[in-house]
């Protein structure tokens, strides 16, 4: 089966799988860390420049572009959700070593033109997908696919409650890669029982409940879990770029069955709360609903270093923002970074009211 | 021409400015000496050379009072309209109304260069969290917060989509700040898929019909929003004499690029060439005047070229400069190493391009925007700029980084990959910032490197 590597949140994964394609989600090396083993070749053969570390270059944008271009994938699907992320696309086609589909997702999304341009895309990714030998699905079939998903994700955040920070996070990528449910960590195995409750609660009645929200967090961050469960924390709302908070909606029973791919486009690029959004109003409002609803205590944002339009919107956060804010820039020396971050984590965790 | 072309410093020009006075000099009204800009806060001036013409004097004053125009539109009830992003699209159509002034906010860019440290436009980004990561364009916040530049437009146009990050994201802090923006959609530009309807634009690239219809559904929606913010009609009628009293200035600057990068000896400095093709982008918020302007620049280089005359040595090294320089003094450095302009993409070449005049008007802007090479990938601005280093037989390329651009982190490395593989000159990618004194010494030894390259 062909396999396609994606890492936007804006591109539906039941549009992928319904096309007969495996959907991989891009997990593979640590954004920040050079390893040589990286060290790859250019379009002539001669020894590559690495994305990675060169200035001004977001980290993760150049991670993904580094290995995505060693990929053993049939194509790669990258999205214009930032600036970053469509230079690095048009570098990996620029390079020539792996079909990159760029897709064009708006910032403006309050206008049909925008839908109109959305949908566009998923018809042109479909030629793709077709070229690749995958087949263009009825709608039937799509719908099926979509109810598959839908219950996957509904059965994820039925137990995300009982679920570590960092087993959450690799769910909410799995749940991005298949319906199936026995790809995810076990329950039982992640359940915050007594012996792998935080160690120390700074409060009676349980741990600090925060949410953490920003860009992409690779597997290699999930350790920013264990130190926030260590210093008596738990995440209860993972709304980073890959988190929770980019989910689409629970798709409608009805629309699903009428137009199913109008309905895909309308939970995804309809109703995505994200960043690049032209207005962003509506990640405020997600913010603002899912911090009450889940009352917590405080929220840390964590951004990649030359990510603009998290970096701009630090300040409105920490305006905005109910509870206290600690802003998390993950720069490109890992090693500065880790120890950094740590403490910063424990002193904010011993602030909180 | 009295006197023969040469670049002159800050302290020289009061003298010449006497000078053309007692000769007769005609100035509009916002003409005088320069110094009373360096004296009122543009102290960069006093650290560059400029050209002697009475033709620059005019360009320079025009391009400083840019502020001072704005805030008397404001005074006699013009409504005032700033277009974000957008280079050389949307001014356009502001321009075919009446009473209306369009400028360019994203222009502070320069104020840090211009004011030196005097200007706290940085700081006060600074404390509104946005800070050096960020291009020199973060200077717009801090001038829309301190409010001691131009004055507050009455709307705010914004592209997005296929543009920087850096835009985008202090766009929407400006949002929040309180002031309505109007987004409209670019999208990044792809090339035609086999079989797919394919539309030329202008400047050579090719886009997919559904990008031009999209984007022309885009413009609809802004005309249609400058009508009723205006309460002036802004038919195809309208539309057409703006396209044409813009394609006028185009066509100057056509010409006085080809003269200005072609001649031997370098007819006008690479300083003056670049304010000059800084008009095409919004006019400097008087478009007649703009024309006006151009019309005198070109007849000096025109009377210079017909007399043999230039203002740098003959068979100065032609480079090729790709992207504006925060700082404007790092052009007067280039010359002083023995280099000169042959060619530039300042990011904004499609404003130089001719607005095709026998389309529907919204169709042909729609094509100008989708013909911005910053809309498409970063092959497609090689390429562009392969051509015109062809055209203008540059020698070298110098990509001048902007610090904290989205786009800088990459984009060099395929213009330079590109330039070598294609036409195997030397390039080199330099980092400007808004002030380089600190950084001159080593600009210096990079940029004579590349010259003594070329002059062997
Ligand atoms: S972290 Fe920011 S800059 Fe990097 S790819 Fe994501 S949105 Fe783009
Ligand atoms: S220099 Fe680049 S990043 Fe800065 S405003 Fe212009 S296009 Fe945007």
């Amino acid at each position: 089966m062909n396999t396609i590597l994606y890492a936007s949140p804006l591109v539906p994964v039941e549009w992928l799988a319904a096309h007969g394609v495996r959907p991989i989600w891009w997990r593979a090396c640590d954004p920040r860390r050079i390893d040589a083993a990286d060290c790859d070749v250019d379009r002539r053969g001669e020894p590559g420049s690495l994305l990675r570390g060169r200035r001004g270059v977001c980290p993760l944008a150049a991670a993904v572009v580094d290995s995505a271009a060693r990929a053993s994938a049939s194509a790669v699907v990258l999205t214009t959700t930032c600036d970053q992320m469509r230079y690095a696309a048009s570098w990996l086609q620029y390079q020539r070593r792996l079909p990159t589909f760029l897709m064009n997702v708006p910032s403006t999304w309050e206008t049909e033109t925008a839908r109109s341009l959305y949908l566009a895309e998923l018809e042109r990714l479909s030629r793709l997908l077709v070229a690749l030998g995958g087949t263009r699905p009825s709608n039937e079939a799509l719908a099926e696919v979509m109810r598959d998903f839908d219950g996957a994700r509904a059965r994820l955040l039925g137990i995300r409650d009982r679920l570590l920070g960092r087993d959450l996070a690799a769910a909410l990528i799995t749940v991005r890669e298949t319906a199936a449910p026995n790809e995810w960590p076990s329950v039982a195995d992640s359940v915050p029982s007594s012996d792998c409750r935080p160690h120390h609660d700074l409060r009676q009645g349980g741990p600090l409940r925060l949410a953490m929200v920003g860009g992409p967090l690779s597997e290699s961050d999930y350790g920013l879990f264990d130190w926030i469960e260590q210093a008596g924390g738990r995440i209860v709302l993972d709304a980073t770029e890959w988190g929770e908070r980019t989910l689409p909606r629970v798709f409608s029973a009805e629309s699903t069955r009428r137009d199913p791919l109008s309905e895909l486009a309308d939970a995804y690029f309809g109703t995505i709360p994200d960043v690049f959004r032209r207005p962003n109003h509506m990640l405020y409002e997600y913010l603002s609903r899912e911090l009450s609803a889940r009352h917590v205590h405080g929220l840390i944002l964590r951004r990649y270093l030359w990510c603009d339009l998290w970096h701009a919107e630090v300040a409105v956060l920490k305006a905005c923002s109910p509870v206290p804010v600690l802003d998390l820039d993950a720069s490109d020396s890992e090693a500065s970074s880790s120890e950094r971050t740590r403490g910063r984590i424990e002193a904010f965790l011993e602030m909180l009211p | 021409m009295n006197h023969p072309p040469r670049r002159i410093s800050l302290e020289d020009w009061d003298q010449r400015y006497a000078e053309l006075v007692d000769a007769g000099l005609h100035e509009p009204a916002y003409g005088g000496p320069l110094r009373r800009h360096a004296e009122s806060g543009d102290r960069r001036l006093t650290r560059l050379q400029l050209d002697n013409s009475a033709a620059a004097l005019q360009l320079w004053n025009f391009l400083l009072t840019e502020e001072q125009r704005l805030r008397q539109a404001r005074e006699v009830g013009w409504q005032i309209l700033g277009t974000v992003k957008d280079l050389g699209t949307i001014p356009v159509m502001a321009y075919a109304l009446r009473r209306v002034v369009a400028f360019y906010p994203d222009g502070a860019w320069w104020l840090p260069c211009l004011m030196e440290d005097q200007t706290r436009v940085l700081q006060t980004a600074d404390s509104l969290g946005i800070d050096d990561s960020f291009c020199p364009v973060r200077a717009m916040l801090g001038a829309f917060a301190n409010q001691a530049h131009f004055p507050l437009p009455d709307l705010l146009t914004c592209s997005v989509g296929a543009t920087c990050d850096d835009v985008s994201a202090l766009a929407q802090r400006l949002e929040r700040m309180g002031h309505p923006i109007l987004w409209w959609e670019v999208p990044h530009r792809r090339q035609p898929e086999p079989g797919e309807p394919a539309i030329p634009l202008p400047g050579g690239f090719h886009a997919p019909a559904c990008q031009v219809a999209l984007v022309q559904a885009e413009l609809t929606r802004v005309r249609d929003a400058l009508q009723a913010w205006s309460g002036q009609p802004l038919g195809d009628r309208q539309l057409r004499a703006g396209i044409g009293a813009a394609n006028r200035v185009r066509k100057l600057l056509g010409e006085l690029r080809w003269l200005g990068y072609t001649s031997e000896p370098c007819p006008l400095p690479a300083l003056e060439m670049l304010v000059a093709e800084m008009l095409a982008i919004h006019f400097c918020s008087d478009q007649p005047e703009s024309i006006h302007v151009l019309e005198q620049l070109l007849a000096e280089v025109r009377a210079r070229v017909t007399a043999g005359l230039g203002v740098l040595p003959k068979h100065a090294v032609r480079v090729f400069w790709v992207n504006p320089v925060a700082d404007l003094r790092v052009m007067n450095l280039l010359e002083d190493v023995g280099g000169r302009i042959c060619g530039t993409e300042y990011l904004f070449c499609h404003a130089l391009d001719l607005i095709p005049e026998d389309l529907p008007p919204l169709e042909a802007l729609a094509r100008c925007a989708l013909a911005d090479p910053m809309v498409g990938p970063p092959q497609d601005r090689s390429q562009r700029i392969c051509r015109e280093i062809r055209r203008f037989g540059a020698q070298a390329v110098v990509i001048s980084r902007i610090p904290g651009a989205s786009h800088c982190g990459l984009e060099g490395l395929v213009i330079a990959d590109m330039v070598r593989d294609r036409l195997g000159i030397p390039v080199i990618e330099i980092e400007v910032p808004p002030i380089t004194d600190a950084l001159e010494p080593s600009l210096r030894t990079r940029l004579e490197a590349l010259i003594e390259l070329q002059k062997r």
